[in-house]
């Protein structure tokens, strides 16, 4: 088989699977997907000039550049090297350069998707979105290219062992150490975005030429980036599922305890699921606890000291809302991951759904509080007292729609 | 016959996870029609050996050859010559099976007509026809398990691999898969296959590996082979 052909029949593969939810509509299917979107575009849409960077500055342009380039490089590996049908397709003999075709362009896929919703605050506030969007397309195909050939890259020197000078900083676990090309390989594409945005963007009036310079040089390093992929993945992409093996959790990983702290009100069954749901988050989804406290203490602390300021008030919000935007798709990614497995064990155990909805949105709202509650606090003394409670409203609101799309997600 | 062109040669493979060795130099070939039994405890390493045979695992040391090619510098001349079916095996949720399979057969690069009409037998043996439309995920698991039969003998493997395959099959299907294999034994395909059913494998396969805990085995041959059917156990 040619790669032409195999990239042909991968797509006609992905037509059918993608089709499948117009042919076979589920209410689970788009609720799980629909919710989260609308959550996230209704966020940036109503977040107007807090979520939309100055464009007319050198700086807006970078930042611009980097939230353009962020989710690209982050996607990159999950994209490239761990698709569900990874073993699958190769066990078929399809070409590894099929492969990458296919993934490279569900990477730009997100890579535009990205830039579609950063474009969202700009139309709210009724912007002119040519200098904007150039910018920001600039960064993401950048970042896309440099993706494919960092992951790439990283993918041959870890197969074949090599281990780069910095990896020795990550602490001791050797395990981690011997996967450092893949740690620090998102870092490139992001400075590949930002040096992109700065680069299109310094210019409005020669700016069509310098994004036509960047799509092509990011056109040239697609094929390197093919070649690195050809050569890595017989042996990576099975490494790749042996590096995301989880060695069981220490004590101090959050033990099922049911019944603890103000939890004790909720109904037993509720306690139950909270529990569960709360330690299940806390080991497959660890960033989500991780990232609240320091964001919670930067903003809690800006708040209190200049909360008076329209435009620290913006960016705190801004950075609030994106954390437990993202907290929220931990919780709806919990529900995708017990999709027809967990809804069985809880149905053979008496649970209602008014208990697991109960108890999902007791575990989401216990994530949410790490934030919520600091920010609540400093709101509170650096602003008004009114303003904390809304914190702890909207951490509540989140978690009741992220429960919501997240048992949906799980589906019967 | 050159070793090369053995269905399966593996010898001196070694694996690890973290510090803890799980497969310690093992070394057998499986010849032209033969059936070997993979036996061993839950936990011993069997679905690992497999995983390195198929380059779903790394090994850590040694070295396999399917039909000759090396299933990681060669993957797809590996991939040609054999079939294999996980434990868990892979379905695409949103298409039936007859999609699945015919995406299949066009991977494999197989002729649209000739794979049509095998692809028809295959579900008839296993008991499916009928099901041809039903998607992957509404398939029970034996069900499932039957069309990701179905998927890996397409082709017509010279090397056979079943990681607990015959598991959620009923006894009838079951009987035909058997008698099917047994049919591509005797053109010259080799099978390796696991089972926690060591009455069958003793009944059933020529040779066996024994897999009594991670880091040990010991190959079943001749004499040893013989003592072990008449009585199967999995202590060595």
């Amino acid at each position: 088989m040619r790669t032409s052909e195999g990239v042909q029949l991968l797509l006609h593969l992905d037509a059918r699977r993608i089709s499948d939810a117009l042919r076979n509509p589920r209410l689970d299917a788009w609720a799980g997907v629909a919710l989260p979107v609308v959550l996230a575009a209704g966020g940036l849409w109503l977040a107007g000039g807090s979520a939309r960077p100055d464009v007319s500055t050198a700086d807006g342009v970078i930042l611009l550049g980097l939230l353009a380039a962020g989710p690209v490089s982050l996607q990159a590996y999950p994209v490239l090297f761990r698709p569900a049908d990874d073993g699958f397709l190769r066990r078929l003999g399809i070409p590894a350069r099929a492969l990458f075709g296919v993934r490279a362009l569900r990477l730009l896929l997100v890579a535009l998707a990205v830039v579609l919703a950063l474009m969202i605050p700009f139309v709210s506030t009724r912007q002119p979105l040519a200098r904007p969007l150039g910018v920001a397309l600039a960064a993401a195909v950048a970042a896309w290219a440099v993706s494919l050939w960092a992951q790439a890259r990283a993918a041959v020197r870890t197969s074949g062992g090599g281990r780069s000078l910095a990896a020795n900083f990550l602490g001791p676990d050797p395990e981690l150490i011997a996967a450092g090309w893949l740690v620090f390989a998102p870092l490139y594409p992001l400075v590949a975005g930002a040096a992109a945005a700065r680069f299109a963007g310094a210019d409005v009036g020669s700016m069509p030429l310098r994004m036509g310079l960047v799509i092509f040089l990011s056109l040239a390093v697609v094929p390197v980036a093919a070649g690195a992929f050809a050569r890595a993945l017989p042996r990576f992409a099975p490494h790749a599922g042996e590096l995301a093996y989880a060695p069981p959790p220490d004590a101090s990983g959050g033990e099922l305890v049911i019944g603890r702290g103000i939890a004790r009100v909720l109904p037993r069954r509720v306690q139950a699921v909270r529990a569960r749901d709360a330690v299940v988050l806390g080991r497959r989804y660890r960033w989500a606890g991780r990232a609240a406290w320091p964001v919670a203490i930067v903003c809690a602390l800006a708040v209190i000291r200049a909360g008076g300021s329209p435009a620290v008030r913006a960016w705190v919000t801004l950075a609030c809302g994106l954390l437990l935007v993202a907290q929220a798709g931990a919780v709806v990614a919990l529900g995708r991951s017990e999709r027809g497995r967990t809804r069985g064990m809880d149905r053979a155990l008496g649970m209602r759904l008014g208990d697991r909805l109960l108890g999902r949105w007791a575990a989401a709202f216990g994530l949410a509080l790490g934030l919520a509650l600091p920010m609540a606090a400093g709101w509170s003394i650096g602003i008004d007292a009114a303003g904390g409670g809304t914190w702890l409203a909207a951490a509540a609101g989140v978690a009741a729609v992220a429960s919501l799309a997240s048992l949906t997600a799980a589906g019967r | 016959m050159t070793e090369a062109a053995l269905p399966l040669a593996v010898r001196a493979l070694r694996k690890k996870y973290r510090r803890r060795v799980v497969l310690d130099a093992v070394t057998f070939d499986v010849r032209p029609g033969e059936a070997v039994a993979l036996a061993g405890p839950n936990g011993a390493g069997k679905s690992t050996l497999i995983g390195c045979i198929t380059a779903d695992r790394v090994p850590d040391g040694g070295e396999v050859r399917i039909c000759g090619a090396d299933p990681f510098a060669e993957p797809r001349a590996a991939a040609g010559c054999m079939g294999f079916v996980p434990e868990q095996p892979f379905l695409y949720p949103e298409l039936s099976v007859a999609e699945l399979l015919r995406f299949v057969a066009a991977a494999r690069g197989l002729d649209p007509d000739a794979s049509a009409a095998e692809t028809a037998r295959l579900l008839a043996l296993l008991g499916l026809a009928g099901a041809e439309q039903t998607l992957c995920r509404e398939l029970s698991q034996g069900m499932g398990r039957k069309t990701a039969i179905a998927a890996a003998l397409l082709h017509r493997p010279r090397m056979i691999l079943l990681d607990e395959a015959l598991n959620g099959l009923d006894r009838t299907s079951a009987g035909h898969l058997v008698a099917e294999l047994d049919a591509r034994r005797a053109e010259g395909a080799a099978v390796l296959i696991s089972s926690h059913d060591l009455d069958f494998l003793a009944e059933w396969c020529g040779r066996g590996l024994l897999l009594p805990s991670a880091g040990t085995w010991r190959l079943l041959e001749g004499g040893d082979w013989d003592a072990w059917r008449r009585a199967p156990r999995l202590e060595p």
